[in-house]
């Protein structure tokens, strides 16, 4: 059911058809009209140097990472790096737009393969400074190897506006464990969208945590392919949005293997015009049987013209399975606000104390103590900025 | 009434065998004690005559009233008179106690060829039976062992057993989880239920309910076999000795 | 072993064994087949309605052709040719019966071998069918007391016979079907029908809109408890035949109805198509309860024949403190595609949407609603129970939100789902939507299956595997049962067994 109609600006300047509402995965985000201005892509824009140094230093994990990789505005900053790439090659299907989109145009990425216990957090650093409007894509391939431990931080911080586009393919080798941490703190006046596809082997052990507070306009696709068994992946998110931000993530959990494992948690929290969406799949494949399958997704709306769409989807084919999803979305609880106050905190701490509390639930799921202080601290910062202006 | 002839039984999944070799007799009217450590395939016995799956009976039979216990399902079981009171009673949500047993009893006549019996009728043997185990309106009124405490579960487990009069009564750990009081109401259950066509096997681990269920025959049994039958001054014994000693004699 | 053996009964369950698969020989009144503008014509003649109606129907049959079948819905069938069934099949000697005597002995026959819950008999005389509120079931009664049910029967597209039409009557209740609605109360008919699902609503719902032969009409008056029960039977009969019924419920302000509906049809190889649309309206503080036990013709074990279930079902809480309720269950059709659903107009008011959908053999089932909460400290709950067994496949989806409006929205959502073997499918596709901070959604979703050790706990007090089987479902599906009006219960819990284990209870 096509209709024909004009390309847009952006759709023109790239060459490229926006995936649209008519779209059942797209139905909440369609960026045919949300973006509403062109993004070349594959400009070259020259960074200078102090503005590199500035972005990288207001990366949370400045303090804590000492394995680095730099990208800025979409290619390999050898300057600021201390690793480089191995000899990796890409292997996921192409069959999303965002992957599509980033096939079209990606100059550079990561190309990592992790191998034997590796303490010190890797991070890969995505920087874009501040130039005209365009489309900056990366495609990064991780591969941990069997037995191997790994952390893997990927920062995304820009200035100005621009899209950026960023895949990521991980594939994790049996007995291994990988901790990824995704933060994305891009400049509000960019647009993000991503698409990752993790590939897990047998008794794999996997956590994500991803930390959104950036970007006017951002989109996450996972998808996350349980290929053997005993393996146990654990998806968690904490998103803040003010002001006229839009999050939308979509994961994919796919159990193509009996004897897994796999917990969603999703804690968003929006003001102002906000509107954050989160559509979890958990599929459950023919023989993917004793499947252990949650996701949970809930929303705290601090104003009245916030907003929260979900789709907790379960597609299960095996009988031997426990799946469930839960997902709730409401204010403050007055009760709770009351307690507080009635103890002689002010409103507004008693506020910013409760919505710490409701996201910290997602917080607890980062293993890394460093990483999980340094993401709480920020959130903590966030929350007094927001609080100040609000 | 029940004849087990040198049973073997492995699980259906390991190759590990844990009734090896049991025999035991049981006649009407008797009351049997079945004492033994953890591991010494107590539960693995009751489960057996009961039907569950999982095991495999490698050799040796089961007569029950003349006919092969092992060839029947398990609710050919329960109709033919077998009844097995569970350590862990089994939570059916949505399913009312009451709705249960009606089913349970009808299902039974049913398969014996005897007419069911009529609501009023149901009613009113359920609350005779009811009223003397100490068990609440409102416990009849809720799904089967939902949100039950431990003694609540057994005695439910027994009002079950009053009510569908099996012949055959396995009595698995129903000591276990109880205090006193509780073991006092459910043991003079038992007893109420002591007749001359019926038969018990009575499963524990310790003695103390047999103070309260008096056998006629207490048996040890130790690694998947009786190593020594006596009557209940054998469960004193054990009390003082402790299992030690006859698991040395089954090994 | 019980787990594996479940597995074989499912597999045995011989979906052939439907019970109300025979066929009536009667003589029937065809419109030729096929679909154009002069078949919309020649239904609006037959019933002789006023122009207005047929303008509407044209203007519906106009968007129709505009119009692409759906496909977003999780069921797959061959391409329906629309211009291959009869739009209008009346049995011939049903021209306007007046009361039962006049009734062909053969219908009565067919809704006798049914068992219909019509059981004429005893409702004629104005006994109830001994309800016994028993302590077994401790179930939340219905709020009837008075235990008639006026029955409304509709046979292939004709309604056939309505009960009680007198003593309703007395209390201002008006019920009847649709095409004597149109000749006696056109006003209305005019001013309700369309209102809540417009004939451009969807695909299906716009041909219904163009095509309706019949169905059954309800007004209560202000004030008004309706006296008893009302229900609607459906039986399809004729070869060949779609079967598109409209029902319009309006229940004025401060009134109360509950309305049940059942639904069989013979055995066929061949498909039949199924296209009905249900409005209701609730006006200030009035209340409706839909009942709905579906039970056509689902098929043989390998997915032959059986009927398309494309309905429309909507309640709009009009009024301020008004209340619809739906519930269903389901067990029949080869495919089901059905959204019984509440527009929350009216400050305070509430829906509510209590399911039971099982699917067997090689059944697809797509069903769930949607809460449109638009008006302020508007609630609704959803308890859904799906169960899927054999082959088919069983989606629970559905849509709650919240416009910026609706402050204080409140919704609960459950939705269960239980497996019976391993070649079927359970699938749960929720939408929620909250664009206002003061909404409360709680939406929780599980899926398990039927434990061994429930099985064997079963089993070893004496019921058969079967019993075991059909027991745990029941308790599974209790909370929506409950739901159900007392009558209908005992033979829901039945038609429950009889859906899983193929032998006839």
């Amino acid at each position: 059911m096509s209709i024909a109609l004009a390309r847009t600006a952006a759709e023109e300047a790239l060459d490229f058809s926006l995936p649209h509402r008519r779209m059942e995965e797209w139905r909440w985000t369609d960026l045919r009209q949300m973006i509403d201005k062109p993004y070349p892509p594959r400009q070259m824009v020259t960074a200078e140097q102090g503005e590199v140094e500035r972005l990288l230093k207001s990366s949370p994990f400045a303090a804590i990472a000492g394995a680095r990789m730099v990208f800025v505005n979409g290619h390999y900053d050898s300057k600021h790096s201390k690793l480089v790439n191995s000899a990796v090659e890409p292997q996921a299907e192409i069959t999303e737009p965002v992957q599509q989109m980033n096939a079209a145009f990606a100059t550079d990425g990561a190309r990592l393969v992790l191998s034997g216990s590796i303490d010190t957090p890797v991070e890969l650093v995505f920087i874009a400074t501040d130039a005209a409007p365009r489309t900056i894509a990366t495609h990064n391939v991780i591969e941990v190897a069997g037995g191997a431990s790994a952390t893997i931080i990927e920062t995304h911080i820009g200035k100005g506006s621009y899209l950026a586009n960023s895949v990521t393919e991980i594939r994790i080798g049996e007995g291994a464990r990988l901790d990824r941490v995704k933060a994305d703190l891009e400049s509000h006046d960019a647009t993000h969208l991503a698409h990752a596809h993790v590939t897990l082997s047998a008794n794999v052990t996997y956590r994500e945590f991803t930390l959104s507070t950036g970007a006017k306009l951002n989109r996450q696709n996972g998808t996350y392919a349980f290929k053997g068994e005993h393996t146990d992946a654990k998806i968690s998110g904490a998103y803040l949005l003010a002001g006229k931000q839009h999050a939308d993530s979509r994961l994919v959990v796919d159990h193509q293997v009996p004897n897994c494992a796999s917990r969603e948690l999703f804690k968003c929290v929006m003001d102002d015009h906000a509107r954050s969406i989160f559509q979890g799949k958990v599929i459950v494949r023919p023989h993917a049987q004793k499947t252990d399958g949650k996701q949970s997704s809930h929303a705290l709306l601090l104003s009245e013209t916030a907003e929260f769409d979900a789709k907790p989807e379960l597609e299960i084919f095996a009988d031997d399975v426990a799946c469930g999803h839960g997902a709730t979305a409401g204010d403050l609880n007055e009760d709770h606000l009351f307690y507080l106050e009635s103890r002689g905190i002010t409103p507004a701490e008693a506020k910013a104390l409760l919505i710490a509390a409701f996201v910290g639930e997602a917080f607890e799921t980062i293993d890394h103590d460093g990483i999980r202080e340094a993401l709480t601290d920020y959130a903590a910062r966030w929350l007094t900025e927001h609080r100040r202006k609000g | 009434m029940l004849d087990i002839n040198n049973l073997h039984v492995k699980l259906e999944d390991e190759d590990r065998t844990i009734v090896n070799g049991l025999t035991l007799n049981v006649k009407p009217g008797e009351v049997h004690a079945i004492m033994g450590p953890n591991g010494s395939g107590k539960s693995t016995l009751s489960y057996v005559l009961a039907g569950r799956a999982g095991y495999e009976v490698t050799d040796g039979s089961v007569t029950f009233k003349g006919e092969d216990l092992l060839e029947m399902s398990p609710d050919q079981r329960a109709a033919k008179g077998v009844f097995l009171a569970f350590q862990y009673p089994i939570e059916i949500p949505g399913v009312v106690t009451m709705q249960f047993l009606k089913v349970a009893l009808n299902a039974q006549r049913k398969a014996r060829g005897e007419k069911e019996l009529s609501t009023p009728d149901f009613m009113r043997l359920v609350k005779d039976r009811a009223a003397k185990l100490n068990v609440s309106q409102d416990m009849l009124k809720r799904p089967v062992n939902v949100g039950f405490s431990g003694g609540e579960k057994k005695r439910a487990e027994i009002l079950q057993m009053a009510v569908l009069e099996p012949s055959l009564c396995i009595l698995d750990e129903t000591d276990s989880g109880l205090d006193i009081d509780a073991l006092r109401v459910v043991a003079d259950g038992v007893n109420a239920l002591r007749s001359p066509d019926r038969a018990m096997i009575v499963i524990t681990h310790y003695q103390r309910l047999l103070d309260y269920i008096v056998p006629d025959h207490v048996h040890v049994l130790s690694k998947g076999r009786i190593v020594k039958s006596g009557d209940k001054s054998l469960a004193l014994e054990l009390e003082k000795q402790g299992y030690a000693e006859f698991d040395k004699s089954a090994a | 072993m019980a787990d594996l053996q479940t597995i074989e009964l499912v597999k045995d369950i011989e979906v052939d064994k439907y019970k109300y698969g025979f066929e009536t020989e009667i003589e029937s009144d065809f419109a030729p087949k096929g679909l154009n503008e002069d078949i919309v014509r020649f239904i609006s003649a037959k019933k002789g309605e006023p122009a207005w109606m047929l303008e509407a129907r044209l203007e519906a049959y106009a968007r129709w052709l505009q119009m692409d079948e759906p496909t977003w819905a999780r069921v797959h069938y061959p391409k329906i040719d629309f211009q291959d069934l009869y739009y209008y099949a009346a049995p011939k000697s049903m021209s306007g019966p007046k009361s039962l005597d006049e009734v062909d002995p053969k219908l009565l026959e067919t809704y006798a071998k049914l068992g219909i819950p019509l059981k004429e008999q005893e409702i004629l005389a104005g006994v109830r069918k001994q309800g016994e509120k028993s302590e077994l079931d401790d179930a939340g009664g219905s709020e009837y007391s008075s235990g008639k049910v006026a029955v409304d029967a509709v046979f292939d597209s004709v309604s056939v016979v309505t009960t009680f039409k007198a003593e309703l009557a007395k209390a201002g209740v008006i019920f009847c079907s649709i095409s004597e609605a149109l000749r006696e109360h056109p006003e209305l008919v005019k001013k309700y029908l369309f209102s809540v699902v417009p004939q451009g609503d969807n695909y299906y719902a716009a041909l219904n809109s163009a095509v309706f032969s019949d169905g059954s009409f309800v007004y209560v008056p202000p004030g008004v408890r309706c006296p008893m029960e009302l229900s609607t039977y459906f039986r399809m009969n004729a070869k060949n035949t779609g079967q598109f019924e409209r029902t319009l419920i309006i229940a004025d302000k401060g009134s109360y109805v509950s309305y049940l509906e059942g639904c069989t049809a013979p055995t066929r190889e061949e498909s039949q198509l199924h296209a009905a649309v249900v409005e209701l309206i609730a006006l200030d503080d009035a209340e409706i309860k839909y009942s709905t036990v579906q039970n056509w013709y689902p098929g043989d074990a390998e997915g032959k024949g059986g009927i398309y279930n494309f309905v429309t079902k909507r309640g709009d809480c009009r009024g301020p403190r008004s209340k619809i309720s739906w519930t269903q269950v389901e067990t029949g059709s080869a495919i089901t595609w059905k959204y019984p659903s509440c527009i929350l107009r009216g400050e305070e008011s509430r829906g509510e949407f209590y399911s039971i959908a099982i699917s067997n053999g090689r059944q697809q089932v797509d069903s769930g609603t949607k809460m449109i909460h638009l008006g302020k400290n508007t609630s609704s709950r959803i308890i859904s129970k799906g169960i899927a067994a054999g082959r088919s496949d069983n989606t629970y989806r559905g849509l709650v939100s919240a416009h910026r409006k609706a402050t204080n929205a409140r919704n609960f959502t459950q939705c269960d789902s239980l497996l019976i073997g391993d070649k079927c499918g359970a699938h749960t596709v929720p939408y929620i939507e909250a664009k206002t901070s003061t909404a409360q959604f709680e939406h929780e979703a599980t899926t398990s299956k039927i434990s061994d050790d429930q099985m064997f706990y079963c089993m070893s007090r004496g019921l058969t595997q079967e019993e075991a089987v059909a027991l745990i479902v029941n308790g599974f599906v209790r909370d929506v049962l409950q739901q159900l009006p007392m009558e209908f219960m005992a033979e829901t819990q039945k038609l429950i067994g009889i859906s899983l284990e193929g032998s006839v209870g």
